[in-house]
Formats: structure tokens, C-alpha cells, sequence
């Protein structure tokens, strides 16, 4: 079988794990963009993190290089920009993984100025940099796939989190809105939604369960309607096929990946 | 290696357009499938041409005994079923409410909802066998937007996602997903058989190629790797979802470019009809 991605090049933005040495969503992609035979770039705030991933593509046999950008600058995303040209000569694909959770659970009353404008600029401007960073090298070559990391909050509110589903709402419009803008230029852009995962991101969330892991993950299984959580692999395989040809007709998209949570009652 | 290496799969529909597609897709991604539906010798033809892996079932989508011995007839021939594919429909009747022919609303609606209703009926108790299945339903861009133009299909296939959503609900626990993929403007035939099918499909093909953001028609391959995305275990936590493969065309232009857009089309068809 040809190798589904074979000689495109991928930025992934936010290729680390948290904790480094988990398996995130965005660290999963990169893999699986890289077994599918993509040249990938791993970007990272926490360039410890981006080289862990390195090490396990390399492991594999996959090219890839680490390097560490904070995307919420400008400046960063045109450095990231620069490098991935100068190292492959072009870019094929932009997945935009970078995204946090607020510190702080509650609502408007129990959220400051910074930290809006912290989990704003993380979660949507970095993505809007990162995109219109990529875009013009894209634009040129007439062709590229924009694939950008929302969640199942952006369509489902969850009490105390509202400044997260904001900014995943932010997404999913940055998303439709950037496709309707590139369709006929030969650039797509989609989105995928995971729901409830079992990544280490979420581990945090033990602290809403009394500090218990293992009760967590029961918890969470539970309200799942497959009556589990979904993997890293789950996304990084759903992100394969829309950035991959097989999905060429497909754009402005917002895939869930969640085990059919937003159709739950 | 295969991505539907070991796998059965039913393909309703599967004589022509997108239902061929997928069936091609899927034998090649090394699925074992039978094809459903009323053309025989369109199906035959398919079958005998893609080999022993393929084998066509006659069937009436719309009547109970038919739609339980196709599942039948798959899971003997193949010791399992891990994928149903429900995606025969009919055309639906242009024409305001007021001249609805009410025969036809209800041929228009049992093609779609009724059809994938039973195949979801009858394939639900071996997959929860098994312990594993994926669904698939054909849903349409038509049944997320309202297009009064052919108001019973346009209703038909909302029917056909939510049921998706429903079930999916139900049989997830089991480890069996049910999704809809939603295809836009799709170069087919469909509603025709023969030369003239593929002769719509070519007129299609041109006509469609302003009607998305994205400046071609769809094919029908661009649903198959939909399909094929949902069929393997790739997706495999996908599940009570509506997979658009429309060129972005929800997303889209204006609703005056779109009216257009329509009219030309469809006086185009009337001249070819």
C-alpha cells in the first residue's frame, strides 16, 4: 500500500505532550502523519516535549525535527515558518494542536482580564497566527490542508467552563470561515471535536474527583455513550484522513471524535 | 495490507454511483462485500468483474423479509458482517406542498428512512454478537438544509441522520458505531440507469463545478473514502456523527448565487429528460 502522506511535508503545532513523556493528541498525529510517510515538523512551547516525540518518530524509522515556538507570537510562528521551508522546501500540511484549559473552574464572575485573555490567545489567536504564518507559502503552491484541534465544548457547554467553550466555538467558526475564504485557492481547512479522552491533559481533572485516577477514568468511561474514552490515536487518525487526499472534498468541516457524546441527550 | 483486511461488508445501492465507488474502495482496502440492490445486471456485472470477494443480493430496501435475508445471505457467505453501508434512496418529486403526489412522498420516505431503519433492525442483533460493527447511513447536504425544491428527499434524509443519531446512541455501548456520511453535489446518475446515467452524470459533473467553494464536482470516490474512513478502525470513536463531504458548500455562498445556481441545473436536466 502507498503511504497515505507520502512526501508532504506537516507542521504540527503543539507536537509535546503535557507531562511529556504521555501520549497527547497532537504527539499522536505527528506519529502517525510521519508513519504515513510526511516529513514533520514538531513544534513545541516545551521543546523537551517536541524532542520526546522526535525521539519516538526516529525510533520508527520516520523524519522529523524538533522545534520550539511559542505560537502565540508572531514573530515564532514566521521563525517556524522559515525553518520548515529551509528544511523541506515546503508546506503541505498545518495542525494546530497548541490549546490549555483555564485555571480556574466558574464562571464570568470567577475569571480575570489575563486569564480571558491568556485562554483566548492559546486556544483561537494562536491558531489565526499560525494560519495566516503558513497561508501565503500555501497560497503559492495553490494547495495545503489546515487541520485545527477543537473539542466537543465548543458545541456542548459544560458548567465552569465557559471561557474553554468560547474559545473552542472560536474555533470551529476560525475554521468554516478560513475554508469558505480558500476553497477555490486549493487550501482546505477542518476541524476535529474529541470528546471525552484519555490523554494526559485531562489528567489534571482527577482533582474534581476527590485526587482518584482510577475513579476518574471510570467516571469519565461512563458518561461516554461507546461506554469508554477515546485515545490519542483516535484523533491523530482522524486527523490523517482529513488532511490526507482521501478528504480532498471535504472542507469547513468539524469532525467529532467524542463516541457519539454530542448526539447524547 | 488492506484497511478492510478480514472484514464483511453489505453495500446497499451498490450497483451504480456512490454505492459502486464504495464497493470498489472496499474490495480494494481488502473487504469481502455483498451488493444490494434492484439493477441485477448492473450488479452482477460489478460483482463478476471485482471477483469472489463480491457477490450481488437482489433486494428491495424497503420490504422487511428482503433487508433480513441480505443480512442473511452476508453473514452466511462470510461468517460475519462488519459494516452495513445503507445508502439506496430514491430521487425525490420536484414541485411545491401543493402538488405533492402523496404515493410518491411515501416511496420517497420508505426509500430512505424506512430502508435504513431496516437494515439497522436487522444487522444490529449479529453485530451485537460479535461485539463490533460499523454502520454507515447516506444522509445528504438536503437534510441538513431545507431545500423546498424536493421537499420529501430533503425530509427523508433528515429522517436518516437523526435515526443515525438515535441508534447510535443505543448500540454504542455494544461497540457498534452508527454515522451518516453527507455528500453534496456528487456526479451520479442516480434516478437513471444505463447510458443515460452515465450520460447525467457528465452533465452533472460540468454543472457542479461552480455550485461549492471548492471549484469541482464531487465524485463519487470522495464519499467511498468517507465510507471507507467510517468503515475501519481508524474511526473507531466515531460514532453518532454526520460526516459532510460537500465541497464546502454549507458553509457557502449566498442563498441568491445558490438559487441560480439551481435553476440552471435543473432546466439543464429537463433538457436532457
Amino acid at each position: 500500500m502507498q503511504k497515505r502522506l507520502k512526501g508532504k511535508v506537516a507542521i504540527v503545532a503543539g507536537a509535546g505532550s503535557t507531562g511529556v513523556d504521555g501520549l497527547g493528541n497532537g504527539k499522536a498525529s505527528a506519529v502517525v502523519y510521519a508513519r504515513e510517510g510526511a516529513s514533520v515538523m514538531l513544534v513545541d512551547l516545551n521543546l523537551e516535549a517536541a524532542e520526546k516525540t522526535r525521539q519516538m518518530i526516529e525510533q520508527e524509522g520516520g523524519t522529523c525535527f524538533a522545534f520550539q515556538a511559542n505560537v502565540r507570537q508572531r514573530s515564532d510562528c514566521e521563525a517556524m515558518v522559515q525553518k520548515c521551508l529551509q528544511e523541506y522546501g515546503q508546506i503541505d500540511i498545518l495542525h494546530n494542536n497548541v490549546g490549555v484549559e483555564p485555571k480556574t473552574f466558574g464562571g464570568v464572575l470567577n475569571t480575570d482580564d489575563a486569564e480571558w485573555d491568556r485562554v483566548i490567545n492559546v486556544n483561537l489567536k494562536s491558531m489565526f497566527i499560525t494560519s495566516s504564518a503558513v497561508l501565503p507559502s500555501m497560497l503559492e503552491r495553490g494547495s495545503g490542508a489546515i487541520l485545527n484541534i477543537s473539542s466537543v465544548s465548543a458545541e456542548r457547554l459544560s458548567p465552569g467552563l465557559f471561557l474553554y467553550c468560547v474559545s473552542k466555538a472560536g474555533v470551529n467558526t476560525l475554521t468554516k470561515a478560513m475554508a469558505l475564504d480558500y476553497a477555490d485557492k486549493g487550501i482546505r481547512v477542518n476541524a476535529i471535536m474529541p470528546g471525552l479522552m484519555d490523554t494526559p491533559m485531562v489528567e489534571r481533572h482527577k482533582e474534581f474527583y476527590g485526587g482518584d485516577r482510577e475513579k476518574m477514568r471510570q467516571l469519565r468511561n461512563e458518561r461516554a455513550p461507546m461506554k469508554r474514552m477515546g485515545e490519542a490515536w483516535d484523533v491523530a487518525n482522524a486527523a490523517l484522513f482529513l488532511v490526507s487526499d482521501e478528504a480532498k472534498y471535504i472542507t469547513g468541516q468539524v469532525l467529532a471524535v467524542d463516541g457519539g457524546y454530542l448526539c447524547k441527550p | 495490507m488492506g484497511r478492510l483486511d478480514g472484514k464483511a461488508a453489505v453495500i446497499t445501492g451498490g450497483s451504480q454511483g456512490i454505492g459502486r465507488a464504495t464497493v470498489e474502495l472496499f474490495i480494494a482496502e481488502g473487504a469481502k462485500v455483498v451488493v444490494a440492490d434492484l439493477l441485477a445486471s448492473e450488479g452482477e456485472a460489478l460483482c463478476d468483474r471485482l471477483g469472489p470477494d463480491c457477490v450481488f443480493c437482489k433486494t428491495d430496501v424497503t420490504v422487511e423479509d428482503q433487508v433480513r435475508n441480505l443480512i442473511e445471505v452476508a453473514v452466511k457467505r462470510f461468517g460475519r458482517i462488519d459494516c452495513l453501508f445503507n445508502n439506496a434512496g430514491i430521487l425525490g418529486q420536484t414541485g411545491g406542498i401543493e402538488s405533492m403526489e402523496v404515493d410518491r412522498f411515501d416511496r420517497v420516505m420508505a426509500s430512505h428512512g424506512r430502508s435504513v431503519m431496516l437494515g439497522m433492525k436487522h444487522v444490529a442483533p449479529y453485530m451485537k454478537q460479535q461485539g463490533f460493527g460499523s454502520i454507515i447511513n447516506t444522509g445528504s447536504i438536503s437534510g441538513i438544509q431545507a431545500v423546498s425544491a424536493y421537499m420529501d428527499y430533503s425530509a427523508a434524509k433528515a429522517a436518516v441522520i437523526h435515526l443515525t443519531k438515535c441508534v447510535a446512541m443505543e448500540l454504542g455501548e455494544f461497540g457498534i458505531r452508527v454515522n451518516s456520511v453527507s455528500p453534496g453535489q456528487i456526479a451520479t446518475g442516480m434516478g437513471k440507469t444505463g447510458p443515460d446515467a452515465l450520460e447525467k452524470a457528465a452533465v452533472l459533473r460540468e454543472l457542479n463545478k461552480t455550485r461549492q467553494p471548492i471549484p469541482r464536482s464531487g465524485m463519487p470516490e470522495d464519499v467511498a473514502f468517507a465510507a471507507l474512513y467510517l468503515a475501519s478502525d481508524e474511526s473507531s470513536f466515531v460514532n453518532g456523527h454526520d460526516l459532510v463531504v460537500d465541497g464546502g458548500l454549507i458553509g457557502g455562498s449566498s442563498w441568491t448565487e445558490r438559487q441560480r445556481m439551481s435553476a440552471s441545473v435543473h432546466g439543464a436536466l429537463q433538457r436532457q429528460a
